[in-house]
């Protein structure tokens, strides 16, 4: 069994070799998973929300300053832009509400943002699993690269 | 005084929040006694301000499959009411109500959704009247929403609700007891910054 390391919300960990990152119950937020097959290097961002406010530096917490920071540090390990396998999974839509600023569809800008900011990086999306309305638990093993994807009431899924 | 974040309120206003769970609280355990034919209390209430991971480490596993009862508040307070159902919960109640057993909470039928709805929405409405009255607030409350989820992702709601402006939620917790038997169920009041900040003002805090 490899070690499972635990990814909180507003939170990224990186492992390198061996080690399952795991995310749980993501609901409108959205779970990263980056891996560099090559190095064996992978980190496991869990964002909140799609952009960072100026008054926040709770960087973790938002798809903009989060992505940024895990390829940082993803690249100062020696990651490789070009290998690098990007899939992401949650933005789901738990309760239809109308809500203060656009709360309603968080879960939909939020994965719609991840998507852009990752664009703007140079880098894609090579699979999701995300909207509809139940939450997810997200994994990354670390050595293998394999992601899984799991919601209450159905099999794990292999993204 | 005005906050702007949750952690700035002081104990003085966490203890008159505690005060408006246990009200509202004690008007919910009334009506669900009344349409359940039982005994049901509820316990003292808390008001804790808690980091987004602490805040779900202390109500349970997130995995943890629950049933959940979703409103919304408008009006002069903005925010959510949450009452959450777990299995043991559902139980009892579909027991009582339609002499149902073994009903997983994954597999629910129509009949009993619209059950725990109820129960939710009488739960959660008579909570709020008590609340209007007591700070003389109006509320406007949504259609009850209803789930089956991870409870981590049912609480990410809120969380993203307050997210923007804090890594903390804070919340007005209490647990509902039928007939002796403590039966784990919580009603979550989650109102936003500014929503407080009105409350305290009608209740001359401030």
């Amino acid at each position: 069994m490899a070690k499972k390391i635990s990814v909180g919300i507003a939170d990224m960990k990186i492992a390198r070799q061996e080690g399952e990152l795991i995310t749980y119950a993501l609901g409108s937020c959205i779970g990263i998973s980056f891996y560099d097959p090559m190095i064996k290097l992978g980190a496991l961002l869990h964002i909140m929300l799609p952009e960072k406010s100026a008054s926040d530096n709770n960087i973790l917490k938002y798809a903009d300053s989060g992505i940024r920071e895990t390829l940082r540090k993803l690249y100062a390990f020696g990651a490789g832009k070009g290998r690098l396998v990007i899939k992401i999974a949650g933005g789901a839509k738990m309760f239809e509400m109308k809500g203060p600023g656009g709360l309603g569809n968080i879960g939909e800008r939020n994965a719609q943002n991840v998507k852009r900011i990752l664009m703007m990086e140079g880098l894609r999306v090579s699979a999701e699993d995300t909207g509809a309305n139940y939450a997810r638990t997200m994994s990354l093993d670390v050595a293998t690269g394999q992601v899984c994807v799991r919601t209450a009431g159905k099999p794990e899924r292999k993204l | 005084m005005a906050i702007k974040k949750y952690e700035e309120m002081n104990a003085l206003e966490l203890d008159i929040l505690k005060e408006i769970g246990s009200i509202g609280g004690g008007n919910a355990a009334t009506a669900l006694s009344s349409m359940m034919n039982a005994k049901v209390m509820m316990s003292l209430p808390r008001a804790e301000i808690l980091e987004f991971n602490e805040a779900i480490e202390k109500m349970g596993d997130p995995e943890n499959v629950v049933a959940a009862i979703f409103v919304e508040m408008s009006g002069e307070i903005q925010g959510i009411m949450l009452f959450i159902v777990p299995q043991s919960f559902s139980d009892d109640i579909l027991f009582r109500m339609l002499g149902k057993t073994g009903a997983e909470l994954l597999e629910l039928e129509e009949i009993d959704t619209s059950v725990l709805t109820e129960i939710g929405n009488i739960v959660i409405s008579s909570y709020v009247t008590a609340l209007s009255s007591l700070t003389n607030v109006e509320v406007e409350l949504s259609v009850p929403q209803f789930t089956v989820n991870m409870l981590g992702g049912i609480l990410s709601v809120p969380m993203a609700m307050v997210g923007q402006h804090s890594d903390r939620i804070m919340m007005v917790t209490g647990d509902f007891k039928i007939d002796e038997k403590a039966l784990h169920s919580s009603m979550l009041l989650l109102p936003d910054v500014e929503s407080l900040n009105i409350l305290m003002k009608k209740l001359g805090v401030s």
